[in-house]
């Protein structure tokens, strides 16, 4: 109903924003990709600074949580090229290398630390990754919802970890 | 009060734009409204328009003076006609996106209970390119400029390349990904 009062005040002013004007509307003719490269090379170009935001915007946990699925994912994929990458020049066997850690260890705390630490990126991501498909299903967006999901999702990532790093 | 709200309602449907004499009257009434129903009503919307309608309907008569004829208003549409043959590309990217994630969630306790060669070079080809897909996003979001675009992709592809074949000469030559993973585990 309010969308209404303002589609009716909307066409009187010069812009709105809300889709019930189709009627008058004419397409840009550009794809959003091209008027977000356009807005990058204009902008750099005039030698623009950027405006501040996640300097100065209060952090939220969904926004850290956010942050963090993806820095686990670039984590853990730069570990997997590593991996390959050290698979691909280094000449002995991965259970000559495996060893070769182990005699290096520093007791069973540093192990089952280090199984920890493996173990922790890999559920954030994945159990993240789960609430992360449940969005694109279109499920879970309220924000009440979206705070509860998130500690549903590190509450269950630390406890996986500790229970893999226990194994 | 419902009824009352709902009734202007619908007259305000059926008044068209291009009616300038009925639209003053209808904008003063929707003004009234909102200011009503902003007492009852909850949300954002009330807020955002309240301040807007107490000037706006005076604003609206003299433009409507001014510009009797159509306001167009630009809005992004790209109809898929517009666009050449590669305009599902990005949706179909975005699914395929979502299907390999299922995928790769399927074979982590696949993995676990077979661990054997072709769950291995599946779990190669499935992370690889969920990794791959992965940072091209993160691409998309930090890098601009035309030039910059092309070097970090061909950059990253690199890196795709060489990690598939650095786990598939693993899982060939060494003891495989599933075996590697229980042997870390194992001390």
């Amino acid at each position: 109903m309010l969308l209404m009062t303002v589609a009716r005040q909307g066409l009187c002013l010069s812009r709105s924003q809300f889709g019930v004007l189709y009627r008058h509307a004419v397409p840009m003719g550009t794809t959003a990709n091209e008027e977000m490269n356009k807005f990058w090379a204009k902008n750099t170009q005039l030698n623009r600074p950027v405006s501040p935001h996640v300097s100065i915007y209060k952090w939220s946990i969904p926004m850290m949580m956010s942050i963090s699925h993806r820095g686990t994912g670039v984590a853990l994929s730069s570990g997997i090229s590593a991996f390959a990458l050290a698979a691909l020049v280094l000449p002995e066997s991965y259970p000559y290398y495996l060893d070769l850690i182990h005699s290096m260890t520093f007791g069973p705390q540093f192990l089952a630390f280090s199984k920890f630490a493996l173990a922790f990126p890999v559920a954030y991501h994945t159990f993240n990754g789960i609430r992360h498909l449940a969005w694109d299903l279109g499920k879970g967006f309220k924000i009440p919802e979206v705070y509860r999901s998130g500690y549903i999702v590190t509450a269950v990532t630390v406890l996986t970890s500790i229970g893999l790093a226990a194994m | 009060m419902k009824r009352f709200i709902s009734s202007h309602r619908s007259r305000a449907a059926l008044v068209h734009p291009g009616d300038s004499s009925h639209l003053g009257l209808v904008v003063r009434i929707m003004a009234a409204l909102v200011r009503i129903s902003s007492v009852c009503c909850r949300g954002v919307s009330p807020l955002l328009f309240r301040s807007c309608s107490l000037i706006r309907p005076l604003a609206v008569q003299k433009k409507d003076r001014d510009c009797p004829y159509l306001i167009s208003a630009k809005i992004h549409a790209t109809p898929s006609s517009y666009a050449g043959s590669g305009s599902k590309a990005a949706s179909l990217h975005w699914t395929g996106e979502r299907i390999l994630s299922i995928v790769l969630l399927g074979l982590a306790p696949v993995a676990y209970f077979y661990p054997v060669p072709a769950v291995d070079y599946s779990l190669a080809a499935a992370l690889t390119l969920h990794g791959h897909w992965g940072l091209g996003q993160v691409v998309t979001d930090y890098v601009h400029g035309d030039f910059k675009i092309k070097m970090a992709n061909a950059g990253l592809f690199l890196l795709s390349t060489v990690t598939f074949a650095g786990l598939c000469y693993f899982n060939y030559h060494d003891v495989g990904i599933c075996k590697a993973v229980a042997l870390l585990w194992s001390k």
